[in-house]
């Protein structure tokens, strides 16, 4: 009799254990790590509590054309891990068919930092964002309710929601916070520049670099703030009006003349390898940029105060300044295996 | 000594109180929000039915959706119930959406009635959200992010547009350009353990309030005309006394 007690209490003990470690399977919950001195981050993951399958999830999603109306274009088409996930070699990005758009594919780089998304700061919150893309006519050219149909359809995303979610039903807040899950952790922190600003042993500027980046604080931090190389506002900084595209920037969104060709800062993080510059990516090479902000400036009502006083640079300086530009690069990013297409066994 | 006979005074009062509670019935219940809707007077019907505006301007209704969001019920000097997590999309097509069922409301008597008509600006910054508020409802805008908090589509013969059709689509949660709008109404007063039922009429026809149809049309943008016409469907609710 005791011994049968006994045993029924051992089994149901089992029993209890098992689902609480079957339960811990299901989701594993992973930090949101900010590199230690950098403000807090802007996301709150907090309402999307990050675990490995979500991530890994909105990794697939990422990568996945079967999102797109012809199952041709994904975020990966337009954002290239490679290139620090911008469109190389594209002024302005296509999607499907090959339609153009109308702005230069910006980096994904620390994005849960920012405070705003789009050059024209449209977005208030990194996981609406991709409704945009998903349902842009030229890019991906989907109804929201049928990305969700079509995922809801396929044992696999059934499966992987539930992994991520605890549920298979697909609703696009899963597949948002999904989507957000891996954006959100595209972090930047091992360039050169890092080591030396966390003063770590062996890792100097050479002079070169030390100057540019004392011109660089002179010339160009206030905007670029660090570390996250923007202070997330918009600015005018003198390009000219494209006269095909006649991209007013902010003033799309806000209607207050006053952002007349403003854009967002965006941050110079991978900059080497995030070509070609700029919302319309009119310019090719890092050295054009510097040469607008020397010689460029389009003088106009809405043109940033501090471009006012003009920037003289020497040609040593300039070529400084680019060097410094290159101690942003960050090859741990630029190859990380996390960030790159990893199929999910089906 | 005084103090002492307060203090007594004090918990004997506390004491019938709690033992005279019962009495009183605090069983929670639930209240529906009963929506009629109307264009100035008349039933509303969608797409063949004409209506005439204040302007003169005929014309007919082919969608009305509105959201109405944190429900809150007060004997006008205190809060005697909030809704949580209070978001409906009533929709002139769905007549199920015309019913807002009140869940746990606390019996006891309250007179007024107050919600929004529209989004929160809290809603409006917080992702991605389920329910009313998915995105896959139609009522937001992805590259100017935002609710759109009501919408109205139809078509009149003023109108100089494509199939003489009128637009509104209104929205924008950001000062200045706030379409955000709060509706407060005075309700018969209801006793404990009556039926509670709050009919309200809602009268698309104030949307028009000096609009010139030929001259407005097409509002899809957050700010000026948009503030305007919010403050017209401000307008729209009454209490219906039968
Ligand atoms: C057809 C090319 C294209 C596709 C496909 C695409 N994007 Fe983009 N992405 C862009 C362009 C162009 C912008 C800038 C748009 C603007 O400023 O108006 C952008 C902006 C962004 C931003 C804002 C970055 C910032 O700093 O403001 C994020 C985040 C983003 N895309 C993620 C995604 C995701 C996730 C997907 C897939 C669901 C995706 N993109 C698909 C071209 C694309
Ligand atoms: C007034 C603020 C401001 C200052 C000062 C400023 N920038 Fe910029 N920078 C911007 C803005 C805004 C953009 C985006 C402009 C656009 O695309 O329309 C930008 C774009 C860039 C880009 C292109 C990045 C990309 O991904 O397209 C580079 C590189 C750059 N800046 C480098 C510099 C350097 C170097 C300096 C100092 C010489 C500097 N900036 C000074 C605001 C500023």
């Amino acid at each position: 009799m005791k011994k049968t007690r006994l045993f029924y209490r051992v089994s149901g003990i089992l029993a209890l254990l098992t689902c609480i470690l079957a339960f811990a399977g299901t989701d594993t919950p992973v930090k949101f790590n900010a590199p230690r001195g950098w403000p807090k981050p802007r996301y709150d993951f907090s309402n999307n509590p990050l675990t490995l399958h979500g991530f890994e999830l909105g990794r697939e999603l990422f990568y996945d054309p079967f999102l797109s109306s012809d199952s041709s274009t994904s975020c990966s088409s337009c954002h290239l891990s490679f290139t620090a996930f911008t469109h190389a070699d594209h002024k302005l990005s296509h999607g499907i068919q090959g339609l153009v758009g109308t702005r230069n594919s910006p980096v994904l780089i620390n994005l849960a930092w920012n405070t705003s998304f789009m050059w024209d700061g449209g977005v208030n919150n990194l996981e609406v964002q991709a409704i945009n893309p998903l349902t842009n006519p030229v890019e991906m050219n989907s109804k929201l309710e049928d990305v969700i149909n079509k995922l809801q359809r396929t044992a696999k995303y059934r499966k992987l929601f539930y992994r991520a979610f605890n549920d298979s039903i697909i609703t696009s807040k899963r597949l948002l916070k999904a989507l957000a899950q891996f954006t959100g952790n595209l972090v930047s922190c091992n360039s050169k520049y890092d080591s030396v600003m966390r003063h770590e042993r062996d890792v100097h500027f050479t002079a070169r670099e030390e100057n540019g980046y004392e011109l660089f604080k002179k010339n160009c931090a206030t905007c670029h703030r660090e570390p996250l190389f923007t202070n997330n506002k918009f600015e005018n900084i003198g390009l000219p009006l494209d006269s095909v595209l006649r991209d007013v920037g902010r003033m799309k969104v806000t209607n207050d003349p006053a952002d007349s060709l403003t854009f967002k800062v965006p941050t110079l993080r991978n900059v080497e390898y995030s070509a070609p510059y700029f919302h319309d990516g009119r310019v090719n090479k890092l050295k054009d940029v510097i040469d607008h902000y020397t010689t460029g400036i389009v003088e106009s009502r809405t043109l940033s105060k501090e471009l006012r006083r003009k920037i003289i640079l020497s040609h040593d300086e300039q070529k400084d300044l680019l060097v410094f530009l290159k101690t942003l690069t960050d090859k741990s990013f630029l190859y990380n295996v996390q960030f790159r297409q990893n199929r999910v066994p089906d | 000594m005084k103090r002492l006979i307060l203090i007594c005074v004090f918990l004997f009062l506390l004491f019938t109180g709690f033992i005279d509670a019962p009495v009183q019935s605090l069983k929670p219940g639930s209240l529906s929000l009963r929506l009629r809707l109307v264009f100035d007077g008349k039933p509303l019907n969608l797409n063949n039915a004409l209506y005439t505006d204040e302007h003169g301007d005929t014309l007919s209704i082919d969608a009305c959706r509105f959201y109405l969001s944190n429900i809150v019920l007060t004997n006008q000097t205190q809060l005697i119930y909030r809704e949580p997590y209070s978001y409906h999309l009533v929709d002139a097509e769905d007549s199920v959406s015309q019913v807002i069922q009140l869940d746990r409301v606390p019996g006891g008597s309250f007179s007024e009635l107050r919600f929004l008509i529209g989004v929160d600006s809290l809603a409006n910054v917080s992702g991605a959200m389920d329910g009313a508020l998915d995105p896959i409802k139609g009522m937001y805008w992805a590259w100017n992010t935002g609710y759109i908090n009501a919408k109205l589509t139809g078509r009149s013969p003023s109108c100089n547009t494509l199939h003489h059709a009128f637009e509104f689509h209104i929205g924008g949660y950001l000062p200045p350009c706030q379409t955000l709008r709060t509706v407060v109404l005075k309700i018969p007063v209801i006793k404990p353990n009556q039926e509670q039922i709050v009919s309200l009429n809602v009268d698309v026809g104030t949307w028009f309030t000096q609009v010139d149809l030929h001259k407005t049309n097409s509002v899809l943008l957050p700010c000026t005309e948009a503030m305007r016409l919010a403050d017209n469907y401000q307008r729209m609710f009454s209490v219906i006394t039968e």
